[in-house]
């Protein structure tokens, strides 16, 4: 067994070889390469494979109780400095690697099917390998600063696959506005690391936690500045778990291949912030400023993401609102102070959403048969609908997604959400308030999509919807759109097909998980917390806190209550048609359009912080060239009529000018002997 | 061996070899590129054979010194050794001026006295960071001018000739005020000499100190460059060609880096003392300020020479530092840069020669015929952008953390600056990427397309990227391999550093606070600014 922990940094290490190994092959022979396709493909999957079993047997050996295992070299120094890096398996550890190596075990599979006419194909596993490398270093670091280091390459990697398809007008901008959104995190991240490196001379966790707590009670250190540095590393997980105000980059980084918004922007690089928020725990502990900041921002979020889905018509675009909302519960939860509860919901979360993505992308991928390769159109649920009769493997594993995710019991998110509800309730009511009307608009736009999608009559080839989503697009997106619509608009079936086998394994197998792994963590008999719960507690809380079977069932209740009236809800305005959704939107126009166009977050941006730093910059440049070079031009001038002057001085003969340079020289020794 | 002259060696051989060149028989240039090349990596190997073998990583303290009386009425002596601070810095520019060799591979226009030039340079930058003395070291600072100069105005762009002449004048007139602090130091005091150790143990009066170190300010500051001292190199750079970026880049601005940790600090502590906070504020105006220009500009060439101002910005605090993490990163900031500098200038110019326009405006798409220019460089980009991984992170992490935990200022000014540089951070990616966007994605730029071929690279460019991309990743994942080769001279270096700092001193005595929170009771440095 300890063997096994010896080589566990293997782990994030073989997938890294496997596309460096991928990689070098691009860039020398990249034709050979690139015709090996699924010789590489069936490489890359049987090395995450293999990390899959390392981390079963690590998280295997854990639940058995074996200890927290770590182990480190000295990575950089520096007088009396020494930082080291190294990897530490503990419970959170074995867990978080689990879950991201079945999740991208099964969506590399899947992206053979998704990803089999596209010529970038071998590039893709390369690209998906190394996040999993990254995702998987971070999961395992001991201290701050390899958070930090993976935390930034889980960016870059997601910077390089949402720009994966680059003569894309829309995924080259979108791509950077991840990558720079990540950034303004990141500047919070380090300036906290730093700060509580200041304050406490260690980058370890639980050495900086319990020294700030320390230094906290005794007073040595204020609790407005130990606040300071917590909510500035929280700004980290802010913008990676797309939290407001930092959110805007996510919906945009659906312009990546599906496979990548199922991987990376759902399941598992987005769960990081949260991850984040579980390895800072001892920190943050002693600061309930933070903690409230961090429930507070949680809640709006999920209130703010659930609002904006109501009305997307972007199939991908209302499921990336779904995570930012679910994210915001996760987080939430943590700044309740329900480590278990964030996390459970993490672990559920990553399975079925990551699930509804695949199935999102096998709507795609079956809608392109139909309409052609145009986002614009095979994304769009307007002009699907009754994709149930066509694809019943892909509308199966979706509605079990959407019942995990409305939390209908006893479906995976039901447990999760319902702890998050449930210790909301205990600590803030209006927390658990916001929670429980989010709860009942994620099921509402949840079953809108699927009504939209995979009930009433296919519209696929409906003309004169596509002209008109055509040309509001074209609208929307400025000229450059035109270049997109001249793409195929033109499938070559009447209708959509279901997906093959590649595709369709992974969504099956997703659904185990979405459906059943709720019970691992009932509230009586709660598995998950007994496995997972904030370092410190005492273990058999259980013990002191009995099940009580009533407030339970009140809690569930009422969650329950408000998914069900979601879903009529829904079902009434999208498949009966009882109600008509564009009466109501009429009716309250400004509700509506703030929920169309997102609050205006994009428009506010853009306009206070592109327009401004342009602007700025601009100017600046202006100042270099006018001012600071303008007054070297000026001096050159003066130079020239100066020489001029001196040309009656200039006799040429080099004694002269060596006697000068002297004088001045002694001039310089007498003046300053004198001092 | 032990006595061998290797450093002499090092610096005469090209230069001997480069005189050979006019009788080398030769039409199209194509022997002198081979032999220049085979020159220079000779070169480089007796410089990794001569450290390798002769060179202590533990002793601080100047190695393989040569030491031989040149004219002695003016007690001008022919010295060289290295250390520390100098020895990595020999090593990069024997990496670099061979790889700038090969990047001039397509030279065609007068090639012997291109190679020339390149092979004179070689000798010359090494002799920089090698000479110990003062007089020495002011001339052979003057002679790498010189190939500059006419590489600069014989090959450059349309505006050559106004760069070129721009370029020397700035560095020129910097020079000035070597040649003026220099012989002042040579004269003060009892005994007159030029040897730098023998000078630096001279006790100057704190005013003179004050007055050497801003002469000397100026003059590193021009070559580093500082604001605002560092209008010629956008020019210089916007009209080189790739090999002359390289060496600009990759070798010369290094030298000011160098300078100011050798003289300014090494040899005139006390005032260092005083200039210290002056130095981190020009930092931080170098990163904000050149950032900022480099986003609005549009030529490629400009742009990248802005980032390169913006990223000297951070060994400026980390040479004002009073830390051993902080001077660390400073010198690893310093090769880290040289790497990441050269390899984005020779980018930008293996897409010129394609492309042939520098303006982002007459690009776009440029990624979708070349897709291993494309990841080139999009790696290199994300190298100077300091994605953890690669070296400019980590340089960048310790000059943070050093300035971070710096006891030599007040809290206030520290967090001050700490945030200002993390503003750095942000602004970094958004001119990279924005450049990255607007050349290499979205929809190919048809006007472009119809009049120009887009080739892909070929392998001669892949291999020098490959040659700077491995010591660069190497870093990154174990920045220790190239830190303790220095870390002996740097610590003591920052040892003679804080015992010039009065507040510092009295630290040492008093029992340390634990971790390391400093008690806000102690007196600061920084007060010493409002003089």
């Amino acid at each position: 067994m300890e063997q096994l922990y010896q080589y566990a940094w293997l782990i994030p290490v073989l997938p890294l070889l496997g596309a460096m190994l991928v990689g070098i092959g691009l860039i020398s022979v990249n034709k050979a390469t690139n015709n090996l396709r699924q010789i590489v493909a069936v490489f890359i999957v049987s090395i995450i494979g293999t990390a899959m079993v390392l981390s079963f047997a690590l998280f295997w050996s854990q639940i058995h109780g074996h200890e927290t295992y770590g182990r480190a070299i000295e990575w950089a120094s520096a007088g009396d400095f020494h930082l080291q890096v190294g990897y530490t398996i503990d419970h959170l550890a074995s867990l978080m690697l689990v879950i991201v190596t079945t999740v991208a075990f099964l969506v590399m599979i899947y992206t053979d099917g998704y990803m089999a006419h596209d010529p970038g194909y071998v590039r893709f596993y390369a690209y998906l390998s190394i996040f999993s490398s990254s995702m998987l270093g971070l999961v395992i670091s001991p201290n701050l600063v390899q958070i930090y280091i993976f935390w930034e390459l889980v960016g870059m990697c997601s910077y390089l696959l949402i720009g994966f398809w680059y003569d894309r007008k829309a995924a080259a901008d979108a791509c950077q506005k991840a990558f720079v959104t990540n950034r303004v995190g990141d500047f919070g991240l380090l300036l906290g690391m730093l700060g509580l490196y200041w304050a406490t001379g260690s980058f370890d966790f639980a050495v900086v936690g319990e020294r700030l707590e320390e230094l906290v009670t005794s007073g040595a250190l204020s609790a407005g500045l130990a606040t300071l540095f917590a909510v500035l590393v929280f700004l980290g997980p802010v913008a990676k778990s797309a939290q407001f105000p930092l959110h805007v980059w996510l919906p945009d980084a659906m312009e990546g291949p599906t496979p990548i918004s199922a991987l990376i922007h759902a399941a598992t690089m987005v769960a990081a912030g949260v991850f984040l928020i579980a390895r800072i725990y001892p920190i943050l502990e002693s600061v309930p400023t933070a903690m409230t900041i961090i429930a507070w921002t949680g809640a709006f979020t999920a209130f703010l993401g659930a609002s904006i889905a109501l009305t997307q018509n972007d199939i991908k675009k209302g499921l990336a609102y779904s995570t930012m909302s679910q994210l915001g519960y996760m987080v939430m939860a943590m700044g309740l102070g329900s480590y278990s509860a964030g996390l459970f919901h993490l672990m559920t979360h990553a399975y079925f959403k990551a699930m509804l993505f695949l199935c999102s992308g096998s709507v795609i991928h079956g809608m392109e048969a139909v309409v052609g390769h145009n986002a614009v159109l095979a994304q769009d649920m307007r002009l699907m609908g009754g994709l149930r009769k066509y694809m019943p493997i892909t509308a199966g594993t979706f509605l079990i997604g959407n019942l995990a995710i409305c939390g209908i019991p006893p479906f995976a998110g039901f447990w999760s959400k319902d702890e998050i509800l449930g210790q909301a309730f205990t600590a803030n009511p209006v927390l658990w308030g916001v929670g429980w009307a989010t709860a009942g608009l994620t099921a509402f736009y949840m079953f809108r999509m699927y009504f939209m999608t995979f009930e009433g009559e296919f519209r696929g080839n409906d003309e004169g919807i596509r002209q008109q989503l055509l040309t509001s697009a074209g609208v929307a997106f400025g000229p450059g759109a035109m270049d997109a619509e001249e793409g195929a608009t033109h499938g070559h079936d009447e209708s959509p097909h279901e997906s093959p086998l590649t595709m369709a394994l992974p969504l099956v197998l997703l659904a185990v998980p979405s459906f059943a792994l709720g019970w691992i963590g009932r509230p009586w008999a709660n598995y998950f917390e007994e496995f997972i719960h904030a370092p410190g507690e005492i273990v058999s809380e259980m013990g002191i806190e009995p099940f009580d079977f009533q407030e339970f069932a009140i809690m569930a209740g009422l969650s329950v209550a408000i998914a069900t009236v979601g879903i009529i809800v829904a079902y009434l305005m999208y498949r009966a048609k009882k109600i008509d959704p564009a009466a109501i939107a009429k009716k309250y126009p400004a509700l509506y359009r703030l929920s169309l166009n997102k609050w205006y977050f994009d428009e506010i941006y853009y306009n206070v912080f592109i327009v401004g730093c342009r602007r700025l910059a601009r100017q600046i440049m202006e100042v270099d060239y006018r001012v600071v070079d303008g007054a070297v031009n000026l001096t050159g001038l003066a130079t020239l009529l100066s020489g001029e002057g001196l040309k009656y001085l200039e006799t040429g003969r080099a004694q002269f000018y060596a006697l000068i340079v002297f004088a001045a020289v002694l001039g310089f020794v007498l003046v300053f002997s004198i001092v | 061996m032990a006595n061998f002259p290797w450093l002499t060696t090092v610096i005469l051989f090209p230069i001997v070899a480069s005189l050979l060149i006019p009788f080398i028989p030769d039409k199209d240039g194509k022997t002198v590129r081979w032999y220049s090349l085979t020159v220079g990596l000779i070169d480089f190997a007796i410089i990794v054979y001569a450290f390798c073998n002769g060179y202590d990583l533990s002793n601080p303290n100047l190695q393989l010194v040569e030491s031989y009386t040149w004219i002695p009425q003016l007690d001008l002596k022919w010295s060289v050794g290295v250390d520390g601070l100098s020895m990595p810095l020999v090593v990069l520019t024997g990496f670099i001026t061979t790889l700038a060799i090969m990047a001039a591979w397509p030279v065609t226009f007068k090639p012997k006295l291109f190679y020339f030039l390149m092979l004179a340079m070689y000798g010359g930058q090494i002799a920089v960071f090698a000479v110990q003395d003062m007089l020495l070291f002011f001339l052979v600072w003057e002679l790498e001018l010189v190939p500059v100069y006419l590489i600069l105005s014989i090959w450059g762009g349309k505006k050559r000739l106004y760069a070129a002449t721009k370029f020397i004048l700035y560095t020129a007139g910097g020079s000035l005020f070597i040649l003026i602090a220099a012989l002042t130091m040579a004269f003060y005091g009892d005994n007159v000499t030029f040897d730098m150790s023998a000078i630096a143990a001279k006790d100057y009066s704190l005013n003179l100190q004050l007055l050497l170190y801003s002469g000397f300010l100026i003059a590193y500051g021009v070559k580093l460059p500082i604001f605002p001292l560092h209008t010629w190199l956008p020019d210089a750079h916007g009209e080189a060609t790739a090999p002359a970026h390289m060496l600009l880049a990759g070798i010369l601005l290094k030298m000011g880096g160098y300078a100011l940790l050798r003289m300014n600090a090494g040899m005139l502590p006390d005032a260092h003392a005083f200039f210290a906070p002056v130095l981190v504020i020009l930092g931080v105006v170098n990163i904000i300020y050149a950032a900022l220009t480099s986003f609005a500009q549009r030529n490629l060439k400009r742009k990248i020479a802005y980032s390169s101002i913006s990223h000297m910005g951070f060994v400026l605090i980390g040479i004002a530092s009073f830390t051993d993490l902080g001077v660390s990163g400073a010198m690893l900031q310093m090769i880290s840069h040289g790497l990441i500098g050269a390899s984005l200038f020779f980018m930008v110019g293996a897409t010129y020669d394609r492309t042939h326009t520098l303006m982002l405006d007459e690009m776009g798409g440029v990624g979708q015929k070349m897709k291993k220019v494309f990841a080139m460089w999009t790696t290199c980009s994300m190298a100077s952008l300091a994605l953890p991984g690669m070296s400019g992170f980590v340089a960048e992490l310790m000059i943070f953390v050093g300035f971070a935990t710096s006891d030599a200022y007040s809290n206030t000014f520290r967090i001050i600056i700490v945030s200002l540089m993390a503003v750095g951070v942000i602004l970094t990616p958004i001119y990279l990427l924005s450049m990255l966007r607007e050349m290499l994605y979205g929809p190919e730029n048809k006007e472009l397309v119809e009049h120009t071929k887009l080739v892909d690279a070929e392998p001669r460019e892949v291999f020098i990227i490959a040659c700077l991309l491995i010591p660069i990743i190497g870093i990154g994942l174990y920045p220790k391999i190239v830190t303790q080769v220095y870390d002996s001279t740097t610590h003591q270096l920052t040892a003679l550093l804080r015992n010039s700092v009065p507040s510092l001193m009295q630290e040492a005595s008093t029992a340390s606070n634990p971790y390391n929170l400093i008690s806000t009771t102690a007196p600061e440095v920084e007060t010493v600014v409002n003089h």
